[in-house]
């Protein structure tokens, strides 16, 4: 069985008159790494918190880590890594980044439980991978975006997800960042661990097999495998056939 | 429970119920003031407030009313913003304006009726005269809100830090916010006649506020703001009782105060002038 499975769902927001998802179908297996692509408003956002549970389909079924998702969103998201799109921390934000790791894990320890070593030992070997030990003892909000960046995919390494779901997590970091954070990645596909990327820079991408799938309107209009060099191509061209991008 | 080491019951029964409406409102407004939601002492004293009336209406324990309407208004906030996509300060906005409504309704129709309604107990309080239970129960409340931050301490400074991020990591992001909201009406329901709609918001927004111009994290902020309402409202008293002044308003005062010697002081705001 998948890891993901989606079968027909759609997906519409209160007040919105069009459903944002229709009709689609996806299925990921372990040690995939699917690059998202497709214009803006596509609904890739959608896409990734249809399947943690954020937002409810309202038909379809979605099934993940063997758990139907309408039933036990809050199991999947312990399950489920997901580093969002947008957020912003003010500077009088009281916790450091050492903190905002841990919490990555604070929803698989459950209500009530306190951490122990494994989650302190979890969270030491996340922020070393992503390479932010100078870091670690920082205010989170004094960091610069691209800083907080990392930290919160250190956030989600710590919760040592089934899967990995990134939304443009590397819009405001370097090139050298962006490759070497490509790399952490690879490591977890290597592992076993799929991974599902929103991008729209595409340079630095890993030497391994790539699934691109690109969206349009709420649907999948390409899904196909290739190389980190074709990527850039395919997407120019699939969003033109298809008007936008 | 300070009878022992003050001989004079009055001030005792004050000083003690001082201390633990300093107690439970700083430590919750530790958490509502970062999470933008300071306005929810205005509402649920103005629900209480409605509460009391409605139960002076109907002839029975204002007390007893003020609670349970007070519950009932906690019990809507959460789902009223997430049904109506509002934030949670919209909704105590409309929520408080609802319940003033409700309480000059009825209390301009018992003035009508010819039945009067001493409203200045519940919006100013009342430290003088108090029954050993109404200490009891605020006592019951301040032990309740430490067990509630103790026990959910995780959850809580998750969704401190973001509601979202705290959702997607999987933690029960809406049982502890429901529980949060349901233990600061409570709290501001049982201190009301107490202390008075006045002094629950300055107890809920500014010992926090001062912790917040010298903590760096968030335990030393939970340890920090009582501390700063307790001392205060202790000194407080003494000088109430000392040179016969208004306790309440006093606080109130000596709290503003040192709100602003803090922000003068507050070394978070310091610029380094230096060149390397
Ligand atoms: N919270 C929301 N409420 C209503 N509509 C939304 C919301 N979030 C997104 N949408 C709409 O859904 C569509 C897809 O959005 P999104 O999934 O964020 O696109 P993408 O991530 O591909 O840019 C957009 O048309 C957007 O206006
Ligand atoms: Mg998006």
């Amino acid at each position: 069985m998948s890891v993901i499975d989606l079968l027909g769902i759609y997906t519409a927001y209160e007040g919105g008159d069009k459903p944002v998802i229709k009709d689609l179908s996806l299925s990921v297996d372990r040690g995939e790494y699917v690059v998202i692509g497709g214009p803006n408003s596509a609904g890739k956002t959608t896409l990734l918190e249809s399947i943690n549970g954020l937002v409810k389909i309202t038909h379809g079924s979605a099934t993940v880590c063997g758990l139907d998702v309408a039933r036990f969103a809050d199991t999947v998201r312990t399950r489920v890594g997901y580093v969002i799109q947008n957020f912003y921390f003010d500077p009088f934000t009281p916790f450091t980044v050492e903190q905002v790791v841990m919490m990555g894990r604070f929803g698989r320890l459950g209500l009530m439980n306190r951490p122990a070593r494994a989650d302190y030992d979890a969270v030491q070997r996340a922020i070393a991978l992503v390479g932010i030990e100078d870091l670690a003892h920082k205010s989170i909000g004094t960091l610069s975006g691209g800083q907080q960046q990392k930290a919160m995919i250190a956030h989600n390494i710590a919760k040592e997800p089934e899967v990995m779901m990134l939304d443009e997590p590397f819009s405001n970091l370097d090139f050298h960042a962006r490759e070497y954070l490509q790399g952490v990645l690879k490591e977890l596909v290597r592992t076993g661990i799929p991974i599902l990327m929103v991008a729209h820079a595409f340079d630095g991408l890993p030497d391994i097999r790539i699934r691109l799938v690109v969206m349009n309107g709420g649907k999948i209009t390409y899904d196909r495998d290739c190389t980190a060099g074709e990527v850039d191509g395919i997407i120019r061209k699939e969003c033109k056939v298809n008007g936008k991008c | 429970m300070l009878e022992p080491l003050i001989q004079n019951n009055v001030v005792c029964h004050a000083l003690e119920a001082m201390i633990f409406a300093s107690i439970a409102c700083s430590i919750l407004g530790v958490i509502i003031s970062r999470m933008n939601l300071s306005s929810i002492g205005f509402t649920m004293s103005h629900a209480a407030f409605a509460g009391a009336a409605i139960g002076m209406f109907l002839e029975r324990n204002a007390q007893v009313a003020a609670v349970v309407f007070s519950m009932a208004v906690a019990a809507l906030i959460g789902p009223v913003s997430d049904k109506a996509k509002m934030a949670a300060d919209a909704t105590l906005g409309v929520l408080f304006a609802m319940s003033m409504a409700v309480a000059i309704f009825l209390i301009s129709y018992m003035e009508y009726m010819g039945k009067g309604l001493s409203a200045s107990a519940l919006l100013f309080g009342d430290v003088i005269s108090l029954y050993r239970e109404e200490i009891y129960a605020l006592a019951a409340v301040c032990c309740l809100t430490i067990v509630f931050v103790l026990a959910f301490y995780k959850e809580v400074s998750a969704i401190m830090f973001n509601m979202k991020i705290a959702e997607a990591a999987g933690v029960r992001v809406k049982l502890v916010y429901y529980m949060l909201l349901f233990i600061v009406a409570l709290s501001v329901a049982l201190s009301l006649n107490i202390v008075g709609g006045l002094l629950i918001f300055v107890l809920l927004v500014t010992p926090a506020s001062i912790a917040n111009q010298f903590c760096f994290n968030l335990k030393s902020m939970f340890i920090a703001a009582p501390l700063v309402a307790l001392s205060v409202s202790a000194i407080g008293v003494w000088a109430g009782f000392e040179f016969t002044l208004p306790i309440v308003p006093l606080v109130a005062l000596l709290l503003t105060g040192v709100f602003a010697l803090s922000v003068m002081l507050s070394f978070k705001r310091r610029i380094s002038k230096k060149r390397y």
